[in-house]
């Protein structure tokens, strides 16, 4: 087996400024050889390692999709130095990449069922996998109805506006945007998710539901989606840790005895609930 | 196997005869404390030690490591270099019962799932343990309480008895047989050797004082997570990490690049890390899972006697003492385990009002 901390080497395709802010920006990259490509087998909802080689490592969240064939996609908020690192990058220079890690969302489970996705934020990055993937002609017979609710703090925020605008011509699929304040010009929902999740009501009845966004944002859309009677088994969360080695080596991301690099990132609320609220 | 005798005097010889094929690592006396040191002069040997200051831990999964070298044309990686001293073999030469048994719990837990950790796992392979028993645990030993014992040998390849001017020498492992037997001038020990062998072993057991219940205690740390217990456990914690960064079953680690920024290569390396410090699980966005000492304190012990036994079937504690010599406010681990064994259930509680 081969030295596990060493990353496949890609190069920068395309970058993509997501919001108004120029804060957040989506990498497109191609792998240098096409063997490591071909390696990269991920599901919805796993993430990678991506280092800056020279300036470090950052666990993030794959923001493509395994159907867009060819490279993979990477949404990055500017934080700290390695992610300040990326937002400083041209077209052509080399990324490292380690993965896919994590489980991921249970694409296989979630067949024959409806799936309502939840997302406030910049935290919408596995969740465009999930739903790119779900629409993919080779797939979406698979599910039943599909139902979006997405929120931000105000239109300037919202990623991926094209693709968004993309998924309301296809059937069977609910688009809901919502912004927190009301803004001239708007012409979707105002006010928070949770209120907004309530008002769609989507059915509980063969449902999945998955939730990203703020820890405020899940607390509250949680309690609504229990009114609408999902059972903690139904409800799926993404997790965020400090992550050093996305292998279950380096310690930090420990919840209880699980691992959020190799058990999660994706926990039901069922699972969550058995751990210690140490998260 | 027929125990053999190996003079004191004739480690030179030993030593001259394995130094060609291996690294030897053995205790030495640095900067007035006992550490585990490549040798490339027998005279070095540290014969009379209790044990070392940092665990021989440090041979394989070292406090600073690299992971991998890279080149760059000046802003871009070309070039990334692997690590090629990991075949390598390595003798570890005197390392206590204790200490051995980490070994094997870093292997498990470097070798556990789906990724594994090529790196430790390789060097690991190449090592043999020569291990020694102990003759006069010290009062913060506690091996006992943790399936050891100071003449627990299963974990060693070769285990040695300090006999004095002489070691009591015993093949363990298959790959301590061989070695042995390339050593046709070790003497055959005689009955009275083995005899004082076996009457140091009681001695020592005797010595250690402390004796710890763990059997309920994984249930028990699981069930009183939230009990108020823990904030006077940690009450008077510094959040210095002497206790972890001087356990012989710490692993974690953080990793950074290093760069020679005007030769255009780098390296990133690891560099262990604890759960002890704060930034350790600090999120960018300033939240932080682990915000107080009593977290931090809970999840160390939590680490080793509930999480631990849960995912690899082993307590993720030798017993060696360290934490509790090291620890600048006198925080006794086993104080610790005794108060958590102590904790009494609602319904116990209920009976005895």
């Amino acid at each position: 087996m081969p030295n596990p901390y060493i990353p496949m080497l890609t190069i920068i395709k395309s970058i993509v400024s997501e919001n108004q802010a120029n804060d957040i920006k989506t990498l497109e990259l191609e792998f240098k050889n096409e063997e490591d490509y071909n390696k990269f087998n991920y599901i919805p909802g796993q993430f990678a390692e991506i280092s800056l080689i020279g300036k470090g490592e950052s666990p993030i969240g794959i923001a493509s999709s395994p159907t867009e064939e060819g490279t993979i996609k990477f949404t990055i908020k500017k934080m700290g130095t390695v992610t300040s690192g990326f937002h400083d990058c041209n077209i052509g220079d080399v990324i490292g990449v380690r993965g896919p890690f994590g489980n991921g969302w249970p694409v296989e489970d979630m067949k024959g069922k409806d799936i309502v996705v939840i997302g406030g934020g910049f935290a919408f990055s596995t969740l465009r996998s999930l739903i790119t993937y779900l629409l993919n002609e080779n797939h979406r017979k698979d599910y039943e109805k599909i139902t979006v609710i997405y929120g931000n703090r105000d239109p300037g925020e919202v990623l991926y506006r094209d693709i968004l605008e993309e998924w309301k011509k296809h059937d069977n699929i609910e688009v809901v945007l919502t912004i927190d304040r009301e803004v001239e010009g708007w012409k979707d929902k105002v006010g928070f998710v949770a209120p907004i999740v309530k008002e769609v009501g989507p059915s509980s009845d063969n449902a999945i539901a998955v939730v990203c966004g703020p820890p405020i944002m899940i607390k509250t859309t949680i309690a609504v989606l229990e009114e609408l009677k999902f059972k903690d088994e139904q409800i799926l969360n993404s997790l965020e840790m400090r992550m050093k080695c996305g292998i279950g080596k380096c310690g930090r991301c420990n919840i209880g005895n699980k691992y959020v690099c190799i058990d999660g990132p994706v926990f039901s609320l069922a699972e969550l609930k058995k751990l210690p609220a140490e998260y | 196997m027929q125990e053999m005798i190996l003079m004191k005097d004739q480690v030179a010889k030993l030593f001259t005869e394995l130094s060609e094929e291996y690294n030897v690592f053995a205790p030495i006396k640095d900067n007035g404390y006992i550490a585990y040191r490549k040798i490339t002069n027998v005279e070095e040997i540290e014969f009379d030690y209790f044990n070392s200051k940092i665990p021989p831990k440090e041979i394989l999964f070292p406090q600073m490591e690299v992971l991998f070298e890279y080149k760059t044309d000046g802003k871009n990686v070309i070039e990334i270099e692997d690590r090629k001293d990991l075949d390598e073999k390595n003798l570890l030469f005197g390392i206590r019962p204790c200490d051995a048994h980490s070994f094997v719990l870093l292997e498990q837990f470097f070798a556990f799932g789906n990724y594994q950790d090529e790196i430790f796992l390789k060097k690991k392979e190449n090592s043999i343990i020569v291990g020694i028993g102990c003759n006069s645990p010290k009062s913060t030993c506690f091996c006992t309480s943790v399936n050891g014992y100071p003449f627990q040998k299963d974990d060693m390849d070769i285990f040695l008895v300090d006999l004095g001017d002489k070691y009591l020498v015993e093949a363990v492992s298959d790959k301590g047989r061989e070695l042995i037997q390339r050593f046709a001038w070790l003497s055959k020990a005689s009955k009275a050797d083995v005899k004082k062998g076996q009457e140091l072993a009681k001695k020592a057991e005797d010595l250690i004082t402390t004796k710890l219940d763990l059997t309920n205690t994984s249930e028990c740390l699981e069930s009183n997570f939230s009990n108020k217990i823990w904030e006077e456990i940690s009450e008077n914690c510094l959040g210095c990490g002497s206790c972890s960064f001087l356990c012989p079953t710490c692993t974690c680690f953080d990793v950074i690049d290093e760069n020679a920024q005007y030769e255009n290569r780098g390296r990133r390396i690891r560099i262990w890390d604890t759960c002890q410090f704060c930034l350790y699980t600090l999120h960018t966005s300033g939240h932080n899972p682990r915000n107080s000492s009593i977290e931090r304190c809970r999840n160390r012990v939590l680490h080793k006697f509930s999480y631990y036994p849960i995912n690899y079937g082993l307590i993720g504690c030798v017993g060696c003492g360290r934490c509790i010599q090291a620890c600048p406010v006198n925080n006794d681990l086993r104080e610790i385990i005794k108060k958590i064994n102590n904790i009494k259930t609602k319904e116990e509680e209920n009976i005895i009002a």
